[in-house]
């Protein structure tokens, strides 16, 4: 186990000293999250009364489309560079290689969010520094990333994956998005916890699924 | 160690690439794999890896059937194939790290100096790989792939973009493995480089074993010979017009 570990820890470094020096998921999706936030404030004509109501669906929207250029990106660039197949014959355990592409798409999502919500709170002018509501957004692109990585490793064998990641993978993400902008509204607009609490539990037993099922099916998902 | 291969099958779609091919492959041999495009060497190389799905037959390693699934066999396999499974952002020195650490073989930076030493990289080289040449990378390629003292090495064209030197220093390298009781396995065009150190020639064609002699039975025209009379007819025959 801590081989396993200790495995998952290389792979996290390798994939994060890569995205560090070339930049290319990040500057991607932070342009198209700056961009579709634009857009929004542009399309949307928010009054004081509604402007609470939009927040979340709105931002959760804007990570959930930009994370998913990141997502398409995670196993394309192993095949680009011809890496996928060195990394099946060297790891002691495939699940690792799941494993640590999630946390690593977790962390660029998590990146993501620090620097949207501030600018969201500029251009929106609705404040959303609150510990609860990022809390929610955590949890949110867990499950996003834990289905997102799964689906990602069985869609880069296509030939048309950049189109089937998307449409394999929105369908799956129904739960986290409903439960994402129902409890991070509900913060926003000041809703008691008991009201809240019922989408924070569907997020979590969500992850927690999601998770155990992509350790379990990742290497059969990625065979030829 | 005895690696068979026994009845072994392989279809993409209906087209099937390897027809109930038989192999025999022992170690402390350098077995060479002769075959025109197309003839599915690289798909046995992936097939005995356990890269590519099989169909039907097996493969076992001193008389026990292989599990494919089984990720400790594979470890036990040098790969080298066209693509080098190399990250273009990390330098040389940190590309053998990294497989080295998912090797778990504990090698210091001073052992991994020493590996690039062995095929001739300067151990300062702190470029990015994506600055090196195709030659460079190959010989990365190779140090990556020698770096956990795998039993069996499997090399898919491994003379490929080397300078003279680079495919002089690679035979160097495989006939210490040689000694050492690797069981190695190469498919190649460069018939002038492998004929330094190759132990048998097989020549696979239309997905099955057409082929195969000593080293020192033939000199190379009558190799070469012989490759021509069993490759160019399908090769004319694909050539003609409808």
């Amino acid at each position: 186990m801590k081989n396993w570990f200790k495995t998952v820890r290389t792979l996290v470094w390798k994939d994060l000293v890569q995205e560090w020096r070339s930049r290319d998921m990040l500057t991607a999706m932070l342009a198209f999250a700056v961009l579709a936030l634009f857009i929004f404030n542009y399309a949307m004509e928010l009054t004081p009364a509604n402007r609470a109501e939009v927040a979340s669906g709105t931002l959760w929207v804007v990570i959930l489309f930009a994370g998913t250029l990141g997502l398409n990106r995670s196993f394309t660039a192993e095949q680009d560079q011809g890496c996928f197949d060195g990394l099946v014959m060297a790891v002691p355990d495939l699940s690792a290689i799941y494993v640590a592409k999630a946390i690593t798409n977790f962390l660029m999502m998590v990146f993501l969010t620090v620097l949207v919500i501030p600018l969201y709170s500029v251009l929106y002018n609705q404040s959303m520094f609150i510990l609860s509501f990022f809390t929610v957004l955590l949890l949110g692109s867990w499950g996003y990333t834990a289905a997102g990585t799964l689906i990602s490793g069985m869609t880069v064998q296509t030939r048309m994956r950049d189109l089937l990641l998307p449409i394999l993978l929105f369908p799956l993400l129904m739960p986290v998005n409903m439960a994402v902008v129902k409890a991070a509204g509900g913060i926003l607009a000041g809703l008691p916890a008991s009201e809240i609490s019922v989408w924070i539990r569907l997020l979590v037993v969500y992850d927690v699924i999601v998770s155990v099922v992509g350790v379990m099916v990742f290497e059969y998902v990625i065979q030829e | 160690m005895i690696l068979e291969v026994k009845a072994l099958t392989k279809r993409y779609g209906r087209r099937k690439i390897l027809k109930e091919l038989d192999l025999t492959l022992n170690g402390g041999e350098i077995a060479c794999l002769l075959g025109p495009n197309g003839a599915g060497k690289t798909t046995l190389l992936r097939a005995l890896a356990g890269l590519a799905s099989i169909q039907s037959g097996e493969v076992s390693l001193d008389g026990e059937i292989i599990d494919f699934k089984d990720q400790t066999l594979r470890r036990r396999i040098g790969l080298i194939m066209h693509q080098p499974f190399l990250y273009e952002n990390l330098t040389g020195l940190e590309n053998l790290r990294f497989y080295a650490e998912l090797y778990q073989t504990n090698q210091t930076g001073e052992a991994l100096k020493t590996a690039l030493e062995r095929v001739g990289l300067n151990p300062s080289q702190e470029d990015p790989v994506r600055a090196y040449s195709r030659g460079m990378k190959q010989r990365l390629t190779v140090a990556r792939a020698l770096l956990h003292d795998p039993d069996i090495l499997l090399m898919d064209e491994p003379y490929t973009g080397l300078d003279q030197q680079g495919c002089k220093l690679l035979n160097q390298i495989l006939l210490e493995e040689k000694t050492a009781g690797r069981l190695i396995l190469i498919t190649t065009h460069e018939l002038d480089y492998t004929r330094q150190i190759a132990d048998r020639f097989i020549t696979l064609h239309l997905g099955r074993i057409a082929d195969e002699f000593e080293n020192h039975e033939l000199s190379l025209d009558r190799i070469q010979a012989r490759y021509q009379a069993i490759t160019a007819p399908r090769e004319i025959a694909a050539q003609e017009p409808k």
